[in-house]
This record gives C-alpha cells, structure tokens and sequence, in this order.
C-alpha cells in the first residue's frame, strides 16, 4: 500500500453554462476517511466527479500524486482511485460474483484471460462485505442493503487504494447505514485505503469521518476534524438550520440536533441540560 | 478469506463459461445446420454427397448450376450479411443500453437506403459506387444523430428519440425520390427498400467477409469495455473506460459492419434488433451476447430467407419475412418502455 496524494487547486467546473464549483481547494488526508457534507446542489457529487475526472475542470487541477489526473490515462487511474456513483446500473440478471467481477476491468489488457489474482480479489471483495453468501445470487432480487455492499464490493475488487464514494448510504434504513459505514471503517483501518465520501447525514458523517468537509455554493467553507467543523455556527452558515451540538457518549464525537420551529421544550432555553 | 469459498468462485465461474461455450456451439451448429438445407433441399432435393462434391468444386451435371450458382451464393450471404446486422445491432444496443437503440431503428439503415435510392434514381449511378455511398451515408446519419443528441454527453433515451425522428426524415426523402422514379430505374431502387439475398452473386462475398472480420475484431477487442458500459457510463468511467473514445470506436465499427451489409443485401428489416434480444435471451444478458447475436442474426436470414422461398405460400424477400418477425417485438418493446415511464 502506498501513500497517495489527491488535491484539487482552484478547481472550477460544472455543466453547461453554470458553474457548480467556484474555485475550489482540497487536499485529501491520505490513509484517512474523508465525509463530504453540505446542503442540496451545493457542489459535493460535482466535487467527486470532478476528482475522479468524470467530470473535467474549467479552471484548477486535480493532482494525485503530482500527476493531473486529466492527463492519467484512464485505466492507469483506475487502478489507485475508484468510484461508486450515486445510482448504478445493474445490468438486468446479473449474479453478484458476475458484478463484483466487473471490478477487475482496470487489471485486465486486451483479450488477457482471467487469471488466479481476478479470482482472489472477488473472494476478497465478498468476503469483506459478507456478500460471499450471495455469489450466486442474482443482483435484482437483493434487498436495498445487500445491494449497497455489492456495489462496494465491486469497487474493492478494483482494490484502489483511494476510494470515492458518492452517498453510499441513500435509500438504506439506519441499520444498513451504520452497516456500510463499519465496513468502509474496516476497509481504512485493515488497509489504510484513503476513502472520500458524500454524506448527507452529519452525525454520521461526523461519526465516521476523521476529517470533515463542510461545501457551500461550490466552496468549501470550512474543513478539519469533525469537532472542529460541526458546530453551531457552521451548521447555520452551510445549511442555514438553528441547531444545538451535543457530544455522543458513544464515540465522544458531535452530534447536530436541529432547533426548527416547533415542539421547543422549556427545556431548551435551560442551557446546560445537554452539556 | 477462506480457500473453500475462492474455490467456489472458480467453479461457479468455470461452470458458467463451460455453459456458455455450449450454447455458442450449439448457435454454430444451428447455423450449419440451415446452411445445409439451405444447400441441398430447395425446389428440389439435391443428395448430401452431390451438395459436397459441389463444395469440393466437381462439376457434377445439373448440382453444379443448382447449389454452386444459386443455393451457395445466396447461403454464403445469409450468414454473412446475418452476422453484420446481428453484430452490429447488438453492439448499439448494449453500448447505449437499450434493446431500442438498433441501428435499424435509429437511421442508420434508412440513411444507407436513402443514398442509395438517390444515387439511382436521381444520379443514375450504378454498382459498387452505390453501395460506397450507401456506406458513407450510413456512417453520416450516425454520426449526424449522435452529435444531435450530445448534450453534456449522449443519454441513450435522446439518442434514440433523435434517431427515430431522422429516420422518418429519411423514410419521406426515400419515398419522394421513388415517387420521382423513372420505371427503369425503379425496380434496382426498390431493391434497396427490402431487404433481400436475391441474385446473391458469390464475389459479393469477400468485400463483405472483409468488412466483417476487421470492424468484428475492432468490436470484440472492445467487448470488456462495452461489458463495462452496461453499469452506467459513471461506473464505466471509474472502471477505466474512456467513455466516449469506445463509444465513438463501437459506433464506427458496428455501422461499417451494418453499412456494408446494407450495402450488399438492402436492409433486411430488424434482423440487428432482434438478434440482440433473443441472443441474451439464450445465452443470459450478462453471457458472450455479441457473438450470440451475430450468429443468431445468421439463422435469422439464413431461415427468414428459406422460408421466405420454400415455405411460405407464394415468394418473399428474406426482408418481408423478418420485416413480419420484428414489428411484433417493437410494438411490445415500445408498450413496455411506456409503462415504466421511458426508458433509462
């Protein structure tokens, strides 16, 4: 496993004639995992997108490891840095091991057969998101969270040092969230795999995350440790929302509890109750 | 990581591809087999050892003009020209992930035939000349719907969508032109409307078999890359694939494939669109489906044509009883992408 480095200087891009992202900087802490948070069409998907070049910048670069990846060629890049977009497509009737082997693609030349080392990263990829059970199985009739660590395990057989997830936790019940989340924590600690992902919940992303980005209007308005991040002022600046940060027991990390207009408790006004 | 599970991997993944070599075997074998009958049973019945001798280039009285100047010629076509459209029609169809997305279904066949028809009736050109410019026109009208559809890249459902307004574009212009027809030259435009293998001519053949080994061989060096293509061109991407570089490779090969065999045959209705269909059907979407479809687009007109001959009251063009196969499937493709609400 080797450190590598991905930055984004400057970066502008988006579609059409608007752009999303407005002059953008961040360097990815290597080794660690990175959650991206911030409100509705505020340029996150595009930031991710833009650093695994399927979107191309305006303005700015994407570097990793001192080389733009605009000019990497694109297997070459898609053997360090993988992608899970926010909706695949799985293609109709496909079993998982059939899928999960899609990953390999990158690894494979021209008319290569499918060798010994293929098989051993699908055993791998399976097994660490407990979808060897399922091999055989076909992709359609999998529940939404079997599914969600399918996708992943595909990504891991592409075994990528840095991977960029973008909500891997849409559409799941919080049980299989915390699931997905554990299982991208095994895959930092067991190795070192720099994982940077798009998050819509904030506590757990501040939960999960060792290093938090907090995007506003296509800039990144504030980033660092979770603790340093979501804190009131934050959360009213990027998402406009009153809130209250309390610590979670558990983990000792911030949680955000919004403030709304409705159901305010005396309690509330006490400060300290929480504290 | 248990070694009994990665050994499962290896024979599920060994048992399926012995599975699927089977099936493809049994494809060539069909195909053979039509090809056979197609030699020896026509009007009449020419004995197998007559049909080989004939092969082997004996001149054997009366087998000779049979087989060698009629069955043969028109046989070798089928396959050949049954490949093409089997071949290409899948390529565009798992590329764009659409079984709609076939090029007979999106201009590029009514592009060929309208050059054609044109280069007769109006410019009075005959021969090779036609078929060049059916190709380059085929060509054009692909590439033509595809820079009309590119918006931000090209969705597959646009893609269509414009395809299917430029054929009908195109079907109008072709059926101007004829209305403009003078008598003579009707009959060798009207040839470019249906589809047909009549008077196949055996030197038609090596043009053809060239077309197809070298835009078949372009298309399966990319056939991992399309593989990667059916997960989304976001999941393609990440994988490796240069998405528009193949996109833009597939397209030129599957339309000088079709184009081609446009060229010799007349567009023989919804062979490329359905070969892919009933292809993944056999062989499981996810299986070798573009060497399934080609060689079920080769028992498409290689039958459709016998039966066209022998089979059915009175004689047809192989593309009239295609033509008859495919609307069916159409009416029931566009039902059903309606009722989910367009397709993806």
């Amino acid at each position: 496993m080797t450190v590598h480095t991905l930055t984004a200087t400057a970066l502008r891009a988006g579609y059409g004639e608007t752009d999303i992202l407005h002059g953008l900087d961040l360097a990815v802490p290597p080794g660690k995992i990175t959650a991206i948070v911030g409100a509705n069409a505020c340029g996150k998907s595009t930031l991710l997108r833009a650093m695994s070049r399927l979107l191309a910048p305006r303005q700015g670069h994407v570097v990793l490891d001192g080389r733009s990846v605009h000019n990497t060629p694109s297997r070459e890049l898609a053997r360090t840095l993988g992608l899970l977009p926010q909706s695949p497509v799985a293609p109709e009737g496909i079993t998982v091991a059939d899928l999960v082997s899609r990953g390999r693609h990158p690894h494979q030349r021209l008319f290569s057969r499918w060798t010994r080392k293929d098989d051993e990263a699908v055993d791998r990829a399976l097994s660490a998101t407990k979808t060897t059970e399922l091999a055989e199985r076909s992709v359609d009739e999998l529940s939404g969270g079997q599914r969600q660590r399918v996708w992943i395990a595909m990504a891991l057989a592409q075994e990528t040092d840095i991977l960029l997830l973008d909500e891997p936790t849409t559409f799941l019940d919080i049980s299989h969230q915390v699931e997905v989340l554990d299982l991208l924590s095994d895959l930092n600690h067991s190795r070192a795999t720099t994982v940077v992902m798009v998050l819509h919940d904030l506590n757990l992303a501040a939960r999960y995350a060792d290093f938090l980005v907090a995007m506003r209007e296509g800039r990144i308005h504030v980033c660092g440790a979770p603790e340093d991040v979501l804190t009131e002022d934050n959360v009213l600046d990027v998402f406009g929302l009153e809130s209250r940060i309390i610590t979670d027991p558990t983990s000792g990390r911030p949680i955000m509890l919004p403030i709304g207009r409705h159901r305010i408790a005396t309690a509330n006004a006490e400060d300290g109750m929480f504290r | 990581m248990s070694s009994a599970s990665l050994d499962r991997i290896v024979i599920n993944r060994l048992r399926r591809s012995r599975k699927q070599r089977v099936l493809i075997a049994a494809l060539i074998a069909i195909v053979v087999a039509i090809f056979a009958l197609a030699l020896s049973y026509g009007q009449s019945l020419t004995p197998p050892g007559e049909v080989i001798r004939v092969l082997l280039g004996e001149n054997v009285p009366g087998a000779a003009f049979t087989v060698g100047q009629l069955r043969l010629p028109r046989a070798v076509i089928s396959v050949l020209a049954g490949l093409s459209f089997g071949f290409g029609g899948v390529a565009f169809q798992v590329m764009l992930r659409n079984p709609l997305a076939s090029p007979d279904i999106i201009g590029i066949s009514s592009g060929a035939s309208a050059a054609a028809v044109f280069a007769i009736v109006v410019l009075s050109l005959k021969g090779p000349v036609v078929s060049i410019l059916a190709i380059v026109a085929g060509l054009g009208v692909a590439l033509v719907v595809y820079g009309l559809s590119y918006r931000n890249g090209v969705s597959g459902t646009r893609l269509i969508l414009v395809g299917i307004g430029v054929s009908a574009m195109l079907e109008s212009f072709i059926a101007y032109t004829l209305s403009q027809a003078p008598a003579w030259s009707l009959q060798e435009a009207v040839r470019w409307l249906t589809g047909s293998v009549n008077g196949a001519q055996l030197a038609q053949a090596a043009p053809l078999l060239m077309a197809l080994l070298v835009f078949g061989g372009v298309l399966l060096s990319r056939a991992r890359d399309l593989e990667a293509l059916r997960l989304g061109d976001d999941t393609a991407a990440a994988l490796g694939v240069s998405v528009s570089r193949t996109r833009v490779i597939i397209i030129v090969a599957a339309v000088g494939m079709i184009a081609s065999a446009t060229a010799v045959t007349g567009p023989i209705a919804f062979v490329a669109f359905l070969s892919g269909p009933i292809a993944a059907r056999i062989v499981g979407s996810n299986g070798p489906v573009l060497i399934a479809a080609a060689l079920i687009g080769a028992v498409l007109v290689l039958a459709g044509d016998y039966a066209g001959q022998f089979l059915l009251p009175g004689r047809y063009p192989v593309g009239i009883v295609t033509g008859v196969l495919g609307a069916p499937y159409l009416i029931v493709l566009i039902v059903r992408a309606n009722r989910i609400g367009g397709s993806s």
